[in-house]
């Protein structure tokens, strides 16, 4: 391996006619890890991943696997394996058959097979089930024998679409955690699709956000959540506020007027491109609001604080949502853990002062 | 009795069955007891049967003269079944590749010829090939590709010809019907363990194919081993068929009880023929 990524993108474009699926992507995913393409569909995360596995050419840009470009090469000359969405099983042939394909096809020798499917098998805790149809098993059997069937080739990548899409939420939990075991274990470079977030969070080393075919931010799951690069990427992961004001001072400390009230908020940090006078939006994380009976917050530098009267209080067992309406324009969402029983510390019609700490709102363009 | 038939709902279904199973025995059932009961029958002089019980049927259908027909027709319909698939299953595979609307589009593009009568088709079928009126000689020879009129009619050759053109929309719309049903992601699923084309066509896309080809080839080899139409015209009476003796032994030599028994002959090698049909179905059903 020449520059120690397992896949690179290089200003991929990928067009279907007049749509732009995929635009000029840059991507370098590191050897053996776990990394995530997550997005809503149409975002070019699935169009990206069949580039890699040679399903589809890319209209310009190369994709490198270990180093090597890959230019047109079909998808059985890649060193790469895929978990497809629906498993794409082979209906006429046995679990151990399905299993067995990929390595018939390269000419491995059948000793060598019968033990790497038995093994793999047992990785993947079919052991036993060898000669059923894939018919004759439920959907997460299936899903491990797609799973089964990709690494017993072992790839230096496997490629993975959606593959818990189809399970139940409480199955797809448990695979999830199965997931991430299996690849500490069988160290391969994980490529993951999905368009679902805690999934994404969940498994994930580095997570790349898609929309419209390009990437918005790449990061740790951390970094993504706590320090969203845009409004797109703080609405898409986990759940956001979004208050409206307009950029008052530029700073440091940059201030905010929020539309509606008088005194000015401290902000701390601001998209790229923002000047002064500009229409913006502050977002701030539920759970990082904190909430207090009127003019009972206590005051701390760097803390903002609003006044509003609560809307609307939702109890959700493990924390109590409260809708906060600091004005006829916006309302913000407070989220309050549950710590003593009985939820309920402020009534619906009850008027609140929020505050939150500065470093925690980050400043969009509206 | 409307009261009877809400407290016995399985008179009700014998009911319903009941213009059915009337048809069935009167149209299908009888006719075909008929043929079997002349087929040991003796000829009357002009057409018809004398009641006298005889075997004699069966043993002229062996006598070689007929036997040997038996045998070409078979021969026949065995190759025109093996070029129609040839032709049929990459045909089949083109339109179940196609997007879903242009599908719709060649499949009724396949079935236009055959809202003709047959037997004109056929008669067209002449003109293109009579060996030296024929569209097809007459402009080779007029364009000095060739000097000698081709032999393509009154023979095997031509009577291929009419039945693959015949039968072939029968080949390809099961074979069409079974890959429009296979899930193409399979394809993809293939290529990324390292198969080829060709590899996954023999792994992946034939085997699931197979029960169309199957059913396509049932719908071919029948009607093909049973036909006289195409013989009749484009053998030039000379390139005989089964199909033709029968027919003979009715219109023509007023022999019922022979031809019945060429009748029952062919049925039974055709029963045989269905049943190892249904045979491989179930097993692909197992599966």
């Amino acid at each position: 391996m020449i520059d120690g990524f397992a896949v690179e993108l290089r200003q991929v474009v990928k067009k279907f006619g007049q749509v732009t699926a995929v635009d000029k992507v840059d991507l370098q995913i590191r050897d053996g890890e776990f990394f995530s393409m997550l997005g809503p569909s149409g975002c070019g995360k699935t169009t990206s991943l069949r580039m890699i596995a040679g399903f589809e050419m890319p209209t310009s840009g190369q994709v490198f696997i270990g180093g090597e470009p890959q230019g047109y090469l079909p998808p059985y000359q890649r060193p790469v394996n895929t978990v497809f969405q629906h498993y794409a099983l082979f209906p006429h042939m046995s679990v151990y058959q399905n299993i067995a394909f990929g390595m018939e096809m390269q000419k491995v020798d059948k000793n060598e097979i019968q033990q790497r499917v038995g093994e793999t098998l047992e990785m993947v805790h079919l052991s036993g089930m060898d000669n059923r149809r894939p018919k004759q098993l439920s959907g997460g059997q299936q899903q491990r024998v797609a799973l089964a069937r990709a690494l017993v080739n072992r790839p230096k990548v496997l490629l993975l679409d959606e593959p818990l899409g189809a399970l139940d939420l409480k199955l797809r939990k448990a695979m999830q955690v199965e997931l991430k075991i299996l690849q500490d274990q069988v160290g391969i470079t994980f490529i993951y699709v999905t368009h679902d977030q805690e999934e994404a969070l969940a498994m994930s080393d580095r997570i790349a956000v898609m929309n419209q075919g390009k990437v918005h931010q790449l990061g740790t799951p951390e970094e993504i959540y706590e320090a969203p690069a845009n409004r797109f990427v703080a609405d898409f992961i986990g759940e956001s506020n979004f208050v409206p004001g307009v950029m008052q001072k530029m700073g440091p400390p940059a201030e905010i007027s929020v539309t509606g009230t008088e005194q000015p908020i401290a902000v701390e940090w601001l998209e790229d491109g923002i000047n002064a006078g500009d229409a913006v939006v502050v977002s701030v994380r539920p759970e990082k609001i904190r909430i207090h009976p009127m003019g009972q917050a206590p005051t701390y530098p760097a803390m903002c604080r609003l006044s509003g009267q609560v809307e609307k209080v939702i109890y959700l067992g493990t924390d109590t949502r409260y809708l906060v309406r600091l004005n006829e324009e916006s309302a913000v969402v407070v989220r309050l853990q549950n710590i003593i029983s009985g939820g309920g510390h402020f009534n619906e019609g009850e008027k609140v002062d929020i505050r939150w700490d500065s470093a925690h709102a980050r400043v969009f363009k509206e | 009795m409307r009261e009877k038939l809400q407290r016995f709902p399985a008179l009700r279904a014998w009911l319903l069955l009941l213009p059915a199973t009337f048809w069935l025995i009167v149209f299908f059932m009888a006719p075909l007891v008929i043929v079997l009961v002349y087929s040991f029958l003796e000829r009357g002089t002009y057409g018809g049967v004398v009641w006298n019980f005889t075997f004699e049927n069966f043993q002229r259908v062996f006598d070689m003269l007929y036997f040997s027909t038996f045998l070409r027709s078979i021969y026949i319909a065995l190759l025109t079944t093996i070029i129609t698939l040839l032709i049929g299953y990459p045909l089949a595979y083109f339109i179940a590749t196609r997007p879903p609307e242009r599908r719709y589009t060649l499949v009724l593009a396949l079935m236009i010829p055959f809202w003709t009568n047959f037997l004109i088709r056929t008669y067209a079928w002449l003109t293109l090939l009579r060996t030296n009126t024929g569209l097809i000689n007459t402009m080779l020879m007029s364009w000095g590709i060739i000097h000698e009129p081709l032999p393509l009619f009154g023979n095997d050759f031509a009577i291929v010809l009419g039945l693959v053109y015949g039968w072939l929309p029968d080949m390809v719309l099961p074979i069409y019907a079974a890959l429009d049903r296979l899930d193409f992601g399979l394809t993809e699923a293939a290529g990324d363990l390292y198969a080829s084309g060709f590899p996954t066509f023999r792994r992946v896309i034939w085997p699931l194919s197979i029960p169309g080809v199957v059913a396509g080839a049932m719908l071919v080899f029948i009607p093909s081993l049973g036909a006289f139409v195409a013989p009749a015209i484009l053998g030039g009476g000379k390139s005989l068929m089964i199909g033709n003796i029968i027919s003979n032994q009715f219109l023509a030599a007023h022999d019922w009880p022979f031809g019945a028994a060429l009748s029952t002959l062919m049925m039974t090698f055709m029963l045989a023929g269905t049943l190892i049909y249904f045979r491989a179905a179930k097993r692909g059903d197992a599966q």
